[in-house]
């Protein structure tokens, strides 16, 4: 790699101090974001994506609650040793972030045109009617009709769809470079999650603008993101291209995820497959692989030692003691069926 | 807008109608007779068989009632016999000292309680906050004549800078004004300080973990900003009920705190009048406190939607 990226995430640790001790919700996380590009990070809710993703904003309150470790380098600088102040300038102008639920992400009391007004005001210094205008721009640029009107609009005056681009339109308004999206169409009917989606895509496309994208809808990753990083529990446990995980997911977790998705054409009558057993508790974290206690394939070697994130050929990377040996039952089992 | 308010006052009329019946039946009905209090241990039963004829009272209640409810509809609130005016004119003139009494204790309030409860909510779990949450659970829990009496002992009689008690009027210059009225101010206000501090710490922490306050921070928004911009005003609807029905208890409630400090005030009037059985007072002035109380509530409805654009009214 000759270039450097525009985000490099190194042995990233967020720890958080609750009532019942010290919990380390992510624990030694890696990647790195080239520009452009749309990153998916995937795992299900409690896997510690979405505290990732607000540590790279530094979201959290570290006086009292939140202790990081590692680096965050956004073009070579350390987003983690910067003061408050240097942060607060750089949120919204170079890293904007689009949250989970449009719904409750805006605030009620302030009409759209002020919220999406706000960070031009303060990041560019234009005045208060040029961000007015740039706020009706970047409405329109969000496909929302008659803008000119709608800037003066309260966030409950608008439907769930229309606010999520509120959201998007109040995230890129001072051209960032990078946009980490939250979940941004979970909360979104299917028609509409296509329209955010196929924004999301245009904009990266049209601005350079790299994505983080995270979700835990696989069909969404294939549809949208470059790129994949897979979590548990705080931890990578596999990156890849998109088309090279979709063709050979190796962790026994991705597997099952790849596995839990619904087919259209699949057979009705069989169940839809689980991944058994629930995520162990931050509280009570387990001493070998993460993963063990679900699954399938795990042996004594796997309950006592962890295993590392290995890189294979073509920058595949996974996070599992067997992932060899578990390739070549499938194959067998594979060769079986079909004989 | 202009529909809802007229709405509201509408409203009232039952709610006084109901206010005066159960004043007067009350008041009627409990024993003790205003005629023998005016004439003295010395009257005879004549003189207080005359008085009685001549202030109606020998009439059934309920034409007592229709006599005196009908004068109120005219504005007529009666006279009474004991202060030699009409009703009106004695709630007028006792008005002044409680209201400047309540104000004073709402000002406080506001300055000291909202302050306070944003200092305890944005350092949530520090020592700071822990002990100030813990002086105002003092606040809260101190009854206002003990720490009146407290006051006085130190500002009055050791330390000799306040005068322990009386009431000087506004007209005589705002500095001797609010010389006699500080220490009942603060006794007064002690509980609404606290009451306000607590209810902006949570209700402001409340809305700090809100998302948009997240998705503020994540916009660049100063913390500052994002404090007093951001979070206040949604804070803020909690804030003002309180802020609202503390006033009402300000006026209503001031009868304590305007006896230990001599203060001639609403509270006085309306104990002073029990005391004497000067019925159309005590009904003139529980008239009053009702309507005071419902006209606050509105006022605070309608402030409501210059806060919150949600519960506007006059949306398109």
């Amino acid at each position: 790699m000759l270039q450097q990226p525009l985000l490099e995430i190194k042995e990233l640790k967020t720890h958080f101090n609750t009532e019942r001790g010290r919990v380390t919700a992510v624990d030694g996380i890696s990647f790195h974001l080239e520009e452009g590009e749309i990153l998916g990070v995937v795992g299900e809710s409690g896997c510690g994506k979405s505290v990732t993703s607000q540590s790279i904003l530094r979201l959290f309150d570290e006086k009292y609650t939140v202790k990081y470790d590692g680096e965050i380098l956004l073009n070579g600088l350390d987003l983690l040793k910067l003061p408050m102040s240097k942060m607060q300038k750089l949120r919204g102008n170079d890293v904007s972030m689009i949250f989970q639920d449009p719904l409750s992400s805006l605030n009620p009391v302030y009409t759209i045109g002020y919220q999406i007004a706000e960070s031009v005001m303060l990041h560019q210094k234009l005045s208060k009617k040029a961000a007015y205008e740039r706020a009706v721009e970047m409405l329109r640029l969000t496909g929302i009709p008659a803008p000119e009107k709608r800037v003066n609009d309260y966030p409950h005056q608008l439907s769930g769809g229309m606010r999520q681009r509120v959201m998007i339109a109040m995230a890129l308004a001072c051209k960032p470079k990078l946009l980490i999206a939250d979940e941004p169409t979970t909360a979104l009917d299917v028609t509409i999650q296509a329209q955010i989606l196929d924004l999301i895509i245009g904009l990266n496309k049209e601005f350079g603008m790299s994505v983080i994208f995270i979700t835990h809808d696989l069909g969404v990753v294939a549809e949208v993101c470059t790129r994949v990083v897979v979590m548990y529990l705080g931890q990578v446990v596999e990156e890849a291209d998109v088309e090279e995980l979709f063709a050979r997911p190796y962790h026994p977790y991705t597997k099952g995820l790849m596995k839990s998705i619904p087919q259209m054409d699949g057979d009705r009558s069989q169940n839809l497959h689980v991944i058994e057993g629930t995520m162990p508790s931050l509280h009570d974290m387990p001493k070998g692989c993460r993963f063990a206690s679900r699954c399938p394939y795990a042996d004594e070697q796997c309950k006592e030692q962890a295993p590392k994130l290995e890189t294979l050929q073509s920058m595949h990377k996974v996070r599992c003691w067997h992932y060899e040996k578990i390739v070549e039952m499938e194959e067998l089992t594979y060769a079986d069926a079909s004989r | 807008m202009k529909a809802f308010i007229l709405k509201r006052v509408l409203a009232l009329l039952p709610i006084l109608f109901i206010v005066s019946i159960v004043v007067f039946l009350v008041i009627h009905l409990t024993p003790g007779d205003p005629a023998t209090v005016m004439l003295g241990d010395t009257a005879t039963e004549e003189q207080v068989k005359a008085l009685r004829e001549q202030l109606g009272l020998n009439n059934p209640i309920h034409e007592q009632y229709v006599h005196w409810i009908s004068g109120v509809f005219q504005g007529d609130f009666g006279y009474s016999y004991f202060m030699k005016q009409p009703v009106m004119d004695t709630i007028i003139s006792h008005l002044g000292p409680t209201v400047s009494l309540a104000i004073l204790a709402e000002i406080m309030a506001i300055l000291i309680g909202i302050p306070l409860g944003i200092i305890a909510a944005t350092r949530r779990g520090s020592a700071t906050d822990q002990s100030l949450m813990g002086v105002a659970l003092l606040g809260i829990s101190v009854p206002s004549f003990l720490l009146g009496l407290f006051l006085v002992l130190v500002f009055a009689v050791q330390l000799r800078w306040l005068p322990v008690g009386g009431y000087e009027p506004l007209s005589e210059g705002l500095l001797l004004h609010l010389k006699y009225l500080i220490m009942p101010a603060i006794a007064l206000g002690s509980m609404q300080i606290a009451l306000t501090a607590r209810m902006t710490r949570s209700s402001l922490l409340e809305v700090l973990n809100t998302n948009f306050i997240k998705a503020a921070r994540s916009k660049g928004v100063k913390e500052r900003h994002v404090i007093y911009r951001h979070a206040l005003r949604n804070a803020f609807l909690p804030i003002l009920t309180v802020l609202g029905q503390t006033f009402g208890v300000l006026i209503t409630g001031a009868a304590v705190v305007e006896t230990i400090f001599n203060i001639p005030g609403i509270g006085q009037l309306i104990i002073n009048s029990v005391g004497r059985r000067d019925y159309s007072v005590i009904q003139g002035v529980v008239l009053f406190v009702t309507f005071t109380y419902v006209f606050i509530n509105l006022v605070i409805d309608l402030l409501y939607g210059v806060i919150d654009p949600r519960v506007r009214l006059d949306q398109k």
